[in-house]
C-alpha cells in the first residue's frame, strides 16, 4: 500500500487581533489550520507569550516566584519595565488587584492612573485585567479605556453582565476586548453573537477560563480544542476569534508549585504548552522562565 | 405519539405543600387540566420519598385517580413507593423508571412483571450514560435481554435514550436522534419515551417551547411512540391533534434539505427552520439560534 | 471498533432468523460492533464476507503489549483525532532511560531510585512504566549486565535500545519472558531480524528516517506475521514530532492506513540536553499521541507534573474525576473550626478545598460520594439530601471532633436546609457561599462565631 500524507486543508481561517501599536503590536490568530500543523497550513502569528504585573504587591507568592521580581513587586510601572527590559516580555497584563471590593476596592479612577502609568512607561502592547466582579470591572475598564484612549490596550474580561459597557468604551477608545464566559461552548457562542451586534469581532479575543495542570487542566484543554475545531473546521464564524489563556496565577496558586523551583516552572510551563497544543493564540504567564523555556520551544526552526 | 402529562411534580411547591398536608385541591386542578388538555398517561413525579414512601405514594396515586380514569406513570427512585403504588393502580401503570445497572435490576425492575405494569427502561448502566448512538443500542440490547428474561415482552417495554439538555450537550441531542431510528431494528414492538422538557432546560423561557414542539415532530417523524410533556404548551397539543400540517410539513422539509430559502418564509416559519437545523446539529447551539 | 453496527449490517443476511440469539441481524451487528458478539454466531456469512468483516472489523490501531503481569503497558486502540469525541484510551507509557555506559554502583543507585519513586494523585497510584536500555559502550557484556540488572531487580517492563542485532537479541534472550520491546529495527537491519523476531516473539520498533520508510517496514514485519509493532518515523525535534505523530494518527484512524496502525514511541531524551526542554517536549508528546515516551531522569520534580499531565490529558471526558469520600482536615482544624460540606466530584473538591487553603482558615471538608455528581443533581437523586448526608455524618463520627454544632452547606442547594434541619435538630445549618470565590471571605467571617466568649 501506497502511502499518500494525509493532509487536510480547511477554508474558513482564525480572524488576527492586533493588541498594541506602531512598531510593537501584536498579532494573534490568523492561523487556518490547527496549532503548528505548520506542515499542512498557515500560522501566520507565533503566539503570544504575556507576562503579568499586579498593581498590588503579591500575598503568598512563593519564593521561586518573588526572585524575578524581588525589589519591584511594589512598583507596578518598575514590575512592568523589569519584564520588558530584563525578561524580554512582548506584551504584559496588568491585573488591577486593588480594585476588588473584597479587599483594597480602590476606585475605578485610582485603577486607571496606575494603567495609565504603565502603558505609559512600556513600548510593548498592554493587557488591562479587572477581578471578575462585574459591576466593578464595568467602571473600572470604562475609566481605563478612557484614560489610556488610542492606546490598543486589550481590556478584560467582558463578561455577560457587563460587555456591553466594557466593548462600548472599548469601540470609542480603540481597544480590543477579551470575552469570557466559563468553560461552555455554546455561552462563549451566545456572548460573541450579542457582541459582534455592534462590536468588531476582529477586536475580540476569547477567553474560556483555565484550569491548571492537576486542577482541571483537561477541561481547558478539550474545550479550547473544541472551540478551535468549530471555527475551522464546521466555519462557524461566531467561533472563529483568537483564544487566550490566562493561567499563570492559577498554578502558581497551587501547593505543587510551591514544592520547589523546577517543579513550580515545570507546572506553569507545561500547562502553557498543553493549552497551545489545543489552540490558545496568547498565554498570560508569570515567571519569566517559563515565558523563555516555551519561547524557545515555539520558535524551533526545522 | 401518546403524550403523558409532566405537571404533577413535587420539585413545585404547591404539590410538595399538597402532598405535605395532604390537601387534594391543588392536584385535582392540575389532574383535570391535563386530563382535558387530551394527555393520555398522566406522570407522578413524585421524588425519592424518603419519609413514609408507602403511606404518601397510596395517598398520591388515590387522589389522583380519584379525579382522572387516565393510566398513570409513577415516578420514584425509591422501589418502595413504586411498588406501593403500583399496587393501587386501576389501569395497566407505567413504571418510570428502570435501567441497566444493577440496583435497578434487582430493586427496580422486578416491579414490573410482578405488578403487571408496563417499564420505562432507560440506556443508562452502570458506566454512566452512554455517550453515542452506538454504546446506547449496546446497552440497550443488554437491558432487553434480561427484561424479557424476567417476563417483560417488548410492547411492555418503552425505551428511554436519555434526552439532555441542547445547551448541556448537543452532541447527545444528535445521538439521541440517531438512536431512536435504529429502535425498530433494535427491539422490534418496543415503544419509546422520552421527558421533552429536558430537551429545552437552561434555554431562554420564552423559547423553550419552540425548542420542544420542533423535536417532538423530529422525533415523531423517526418513530418515538409517546413523550413526556407539558400539558399547558397549546401549540404543542395543536400539533399533536394534526391541526398544524404546514408546520409539520416544514420541518420534515428543514430536515431534508440544506439549503431552504428563508426569504418566503413568515417569522414563525422562518423560526421553526433554524430550530430544526440547529436540533440537527448542522451548527453550534447558543441561546441567540434564532438570531444568527 | 473499527466498524460501526449500520456499517456491518450491510454484509449480514438480514433475514433475522435469531440463531445468534439476537431478535433482529440490526441487533446483531450493533453488538458485533461493540464486541458483544463473535462473527462465529452467524452460521449464514459466507466465508469471503467472514474475512472481509474480520480484517475491517479490527481496531484501526494494534493493541500492542510490552513487558507481563501488572507492570505490563498495554498501548494503542485509540479511537479519536481529538479526546472531547470520545477519549483517549491507554496513557502513553513513560519510559526512563539508563545508559550501559554508567558504570555498575551509578546503576544500581539508578534503578532503587526509580523504583523508590511513587506518586499518587485522587487516590490513584501514577506509575513510570518502563526503563529503556540503551547500548552506548560499545562492550557487550556491559549491555548484559545493564539488561541482567535491570530484569532482576524490578518489575518493569523493558526496552531494549542497541543498533547491532546479534547484541540486541542476545541480550532480549535474557529477558524474554518479560517480553521487552527492542528497537530499532531499521531498514539496515530488518532483514537480519525477522527471522530473530519470529523466533523470539517479543515486539518490535521500527524506526525509520520518514513515515515512508517505516511504512515500508511495518509492512514487512506484518508480512512475516510479527504484529506487535511500536512505530518510530525518526522525528528530531518536537515540531517534526506533532506533524507526524499527527500525521500517523490520521492515516490509521481516518484513511484505515493498517500499515501505520500501530502505537508510536518518541524519544525527547535524544532529542534535547537541557532538563527542562526535555520534559516540556514530553508533555508534547504525552498531548499529542505519543504511545511511549522516553526521557532520561529520575528527579521526581520533573516526574510528577508529567505523570499528572498525562494523568488529565487521558482522563475520559465523558466520566467525572471523583475524589475520595472522607473528612478532609485542612489547615489543622481543632474543635472549634468551621464544617462545609459537598459532593465528591473532583472540580468541586479542588475549588472549595483550594479555596480554603488559600484562606489559610482551618476547616474541616465533608466530602460524601455522589458518583461524581455535583450537589444540585446529586439531591435530586438522593445522594445529597438532608437523610443522605445525616447517615454520611453519622458514619464518619463530626460530632465527635468539635464542640460546635454548625454545618455550612452549598449555597445552591436550596432544600437542603429545611430537610438538615429535620434531620439534626441538635445543628444550625448555614448556607455558604455559591461561588468557590467567595468562599475565604465567607469563612473568616463564619469563624469568629465559633470561638465560646470568655
Amino acid at each position: 500500500m501506497k502511502y499518500e500524507a494525509p493532509l487536510e486543508h480547511y477554508t474558513a481561517n482564525i480572524r488576527e487581533a492586533v493588541v498594541g501599536q506602531g512598531e510593537k503590536a501584536i498579532r494573534i490568530g490568523g492561523e487556518n489550520t490547527f496549532p503548528f500543523h505548520f506542515f499542512e497550513g498557515s500560522l501566520p502569528d507565533p503566539p503570544g507569550l504575556a507576562l503579568e504585573v499586579l498593581d498590588i504587591e503579591p500575598e503568598n507568592w512563593v519564593q521561586t516566584l518573588l526572585d524575578p521580581f524581588q525589589e519591584v513587586v511594589s512598583e507596578p510601572v518598575k514590575w512592568a519595565k523589569r519584564c520588558v527590559d530584563v525578561f524580554g516580555a512582548e506584551i504584559l497584563c496588568l491585573r488591577l488587584l486593588s480594585t476588588d471590593p473584597m479587599g483594597k476596592d480602590a476606585s475605578a479612577k485610582q485603577a486607571a492612573v496606575i494603567a495609565k502609568k504603565v502603558a505609559d512607561a512600556i513600548d510593548v502592547p498592554l493587557i488591562v485585567w479587572g477581578t471578575g466582579v462585574e459591576e466593578k470591572d464595568s467602571q473600572v475598564l470604562t475609566e481605563v479605556a478612557q484614560v489610556c484612549s488610542g492606546k490598543n490596550l486589550l481590556l478584560g474580561p467582558a463578561l455577560k453582565g457587563n460587555y456591553e459597557e466594557i466593548a462600548k468604551a472599548a469601540m470609542e477608545h480603540g481597544h480590543a476586548i477579551v470575552a469570557q464566559a466559563s468553560m461552555d461552548v455554546n455561552l462563549t457562542k451566545e456572548l460573541n453573537i450579542a457582541l459582534c451586534k455592534f462590536f468588531p469581532p476582529e477586536k475580540i479575543v476569547l477567553d474560556t477560563t483555565s484550569s491548571a495542570l492537576g486542577y482541571g487542566l483537561e477541561y481547558t484543554f478539550s474545550i479550547i480544542e473544541n472551540i478551535k475545531q468549530i471555527g475551522l473546521i464546521h466555519r462557524d464564524n461566531m467561533m472563529q476569534m483568537p483564544i487566550l489563556a490566562d493561567f499563570g496565577g492559577e498554578c502558581w496558586r497551587t501547593k505543587e508549585a510551591k514544592e520547589s523551583k523546577e517543579q513550580g516552572i515545570l507546572w506553569e510551563a507545561i500547562t502553557g504548552i498543553t493549552f497551545l497544543l489545543a489552540g490558545a493564540n496568547l498565554l498570560i504567564l508569570r515567571h519569566p522562565d517559563t515565558l523563555k523555556l516555551i519561547k524557545e520551544m515555539i520558535s524551533e526552526k526545522q | 405519539m401518546i403524550l403523558i402529562g409532566e405537571n404533577l411534580n413535587v420539585m413545585h411547591k404547591e404539590i410538595s405543600q399538597a402532598i405535605k398536608e395532604h390537601d387534594p385541591e391543588p392536584i385535582r386542578k392540575l389532574v383535570v387540566r391535563q386530563t382535558q388538555n387530551g394527555m393520555e398517561y398522566l406522570d407522578l413525579n413524585v421524588g425519592p420519598l424518603t419519609k413514609k414512601p408507602v403511606e404518601t405514594m397510596e395517598w398520591i396515586v388515590e387522589t389522583v385517580q380519584e379525579f382522572t380514569d387516565l393510566p398513570l406513570c409513577l415516578d420514584t427512585t425509591n422501589p418502595v413507593a413504586m411498588e406501593a403504588g403500583l399496587k393501587i393502580c386501576k389501569k395497566k401503570a407505567l413504571l418510570n423508571s428502570a435501567s441497566g445497572t444493577k440496583e435497578s435490576r434487582e430493586k427496580m425492575l422486578p416491579l414490573a412483571p410482578k405488578c403487571s405494569a408496563g417499564v420505562v427502561l432507560s440506556v443508562i448502566n452502570d458506566a454512566g450514560l452512554p455517550s453515542d448512538a452506538d454504546e446506547r443500542a449496546a446497552s440497550i440490547l443488554e437491558s432487553l435481554e434480561f427484561t424479557n428474561e424476567i417476563g417483560v415482552p417488548n410492547e411492555d417495554i418503552w425505551i428511554d435514550p436519555v434526552l439532555l439538555p441542547i445547551g448541556v450537550d448537543q452532541r447527545q441531542v444528535s445521538a439521541y436522534l440517531e438512536f431512536i431510528q435504529m429502535i425498530p431494528d433494535l427491539a422490534p414492538g418496543a415503544k419509546s419515551v422520552c421527558g421533552l422538557s429536558n430537551l429545552s432546560y437552561g434555554a431562554p423561557k420564552e423559547l423553550k417551547g419552540l425548542l420542544n414542539r420542533t423535536f417532538l415532530v423530529m422525533i415523531g417523524r423517526y418513530g418515538q411512540t409517546s413523550a413526556i410533556v407539558s400539558a399547558f404548551d397549546g401549540e404543542l397539543i395543536s400539533i399533536k391533534k394534526g391541526e398544524m400540517p404546514e408546520i409539520v410539513n416544514l420541518i420534515y422539509r428543514a430536515m431534508n434539505e440544506n439549503d431552504i430559502d428563508l426569504s418566503s418564509l413568515s417569522r414563525k416559519e422562518v423560526e421553526y427552520v433554524k430550530t430544526t437545523q440547529v436540533l440537527m446539529g448542522k451548527s453550534l447551539y447558543s441561546h441567540s439560534w434564532l438570531e444568527v | 471498533m473499527a466498524l460501526k453496527g449500520a456499517e456491518i449490517i450491510k454484509r449480514l443476511p438480514k433475514t433475522n432468523c435469531k440463531e445468534c440469539g439476537c431478535a433482529t441481524c440490526f441487533a446483531f451487528a450493533m453488538k458485533l460492533a461493540t464486541g458483544g458478539a463473535k462473527l462465529e454466531d452467524c452460521p449464514y456469512l459466507a466465508p469471503e464476507v467472514k474475512a472481509e468483516l474480520e480484517a475491517a472489523m479490527a481496531p484501526p490501531i494494534k493493541l500492542v503489549t510490552i513487558g507481563v503481569g501488572e507492570n505490563a503497558l498495554v498501548i494503542g486502540e485509540e479511537e479519536v483525532m481529538f479526546r472531547h469525541e470520545k477519549t483517549f484510551f491507554h496513557e502513553p507509557g513513560i519510559a526512563i532511560l539508563i545508559s550501559d555506559t554508567a558504570n555498575e554502583t551509578d546503576i544500581e543507585k539508578k534503578i532503587k531510585a526509580i523504583q523508590e519513586l511513587h506518586f499518587e494523585r485522587i487516590g490513584k497510584a501514577l506509575k513510570i512504566n518502563l526503563l529503556a536500555l540503551s547500548f552506548e559502550s560499545g562492550d557487550k557484556g556491559k549491555f548484559e549486565t545493564l539488561v541482567k540488572k535491570a530484569y532482576q531487580a524490578t518489575d518493569f517492563a523493558l526496552i531494549l535500545i542497541c543498533n547491532n542485532m546479534d547484541i540486541l537479541f542476545s541480550a532480549a534472550t535474557l529477558c524474554a519472558d518479560r517480553k521487552p520491546l527492542v528497537y530499532p529495527i531499521t531498514k539496515e537491519n530488518i532483514t537480519l531480524a525477522i527471522p530473530k523476531l519470529k523466533e523470539l516473539r517479543t515486539p518490535a520498533g521500527v524506526k525509520g528516517e520518514s513515515i515512508e520508510e517505516i511504512v515500508s517496514l511495518a509492512s514487512q514485519l506484518k508480512e512475516a506475521g510479527l504484529e506487535e509493532i511500536v512505530l518510530d518515523p525518526g522525528s528530531k525535534n518536537v515540531r517534526d514530532g506533532i506533524r507526524d505523530q499527527t500525521l500517523i494518527r490520521r492515516a490509521a484512524l481516518k484513511k484505515g492506513f493498517r500499515p501505520l496502525g500501530y502505537p508510536t514511541i518518541t524519544f525527547p531524551c535524544f532529542m534535547y540536553q537541557d532538563k527542562f526542554t526535555e520534559a516540556l517536549a514530553a508533555s508534547v508528546f504525552i498531548t499529542k499521541y505519543a504511545g511511549i515516551v522516553v526521557i532520561s531522569q529520575e528527579d521526581k520534580h520533573f516526574l510528577f507534573p508529567l505523570l499528572v499531565q498525562r494523568f488529565n490529558i487521558y482522563s475520559d471526558p465523558r466520566r467525572p474525576m471523583v475524589v475520595e469520600e472522607k473528612i478532609y482536615e485542612i489547615n489543622e482544624p481543632n474543635e472549634y473550626s468551621p464544617i462545609l460540606i459537598s459532593t465528591n466530584y473532583a472540580l468541586d473538591f479542588f475549588i472549595v478545598s483550594g479555596a480554603i487553603e488559600e484562606a489559610n482558615i482551618p476547616a474541616y471538608l465533608c466530602i460524601k460520594d455522589t458518583g461524581g455528581i455535583g450537589v444540585m443533581a446529586a439531591w435530586t437523586s438522593g445522594k445529597f439530601n438532608g437523610e443522605a448526608i445525616a447517615d454520611f455524618l453519622k458514619k464518619y463520627g463530626i460530632e465527635k471532633k468539635v464542640k460546635h454544632r454548625k454545618l455550612i452547606i452549598p449555597g445552591v442547594a436550596k432544600k437542603l436546609k429545611d430537610e438538615l434541619e429535620e434531620e439534626l435538630p441538635d445543628w444550625e445549618i448555614i448556607f455558604g457561599p455559591v461561588e468557590g470565590s467567595d468562599i475565604p471571605k465567607f469563612l473568616s467571617e463564619e469563624r469568629n462565631k465559633y470561638y465560646k466568649s470568655g
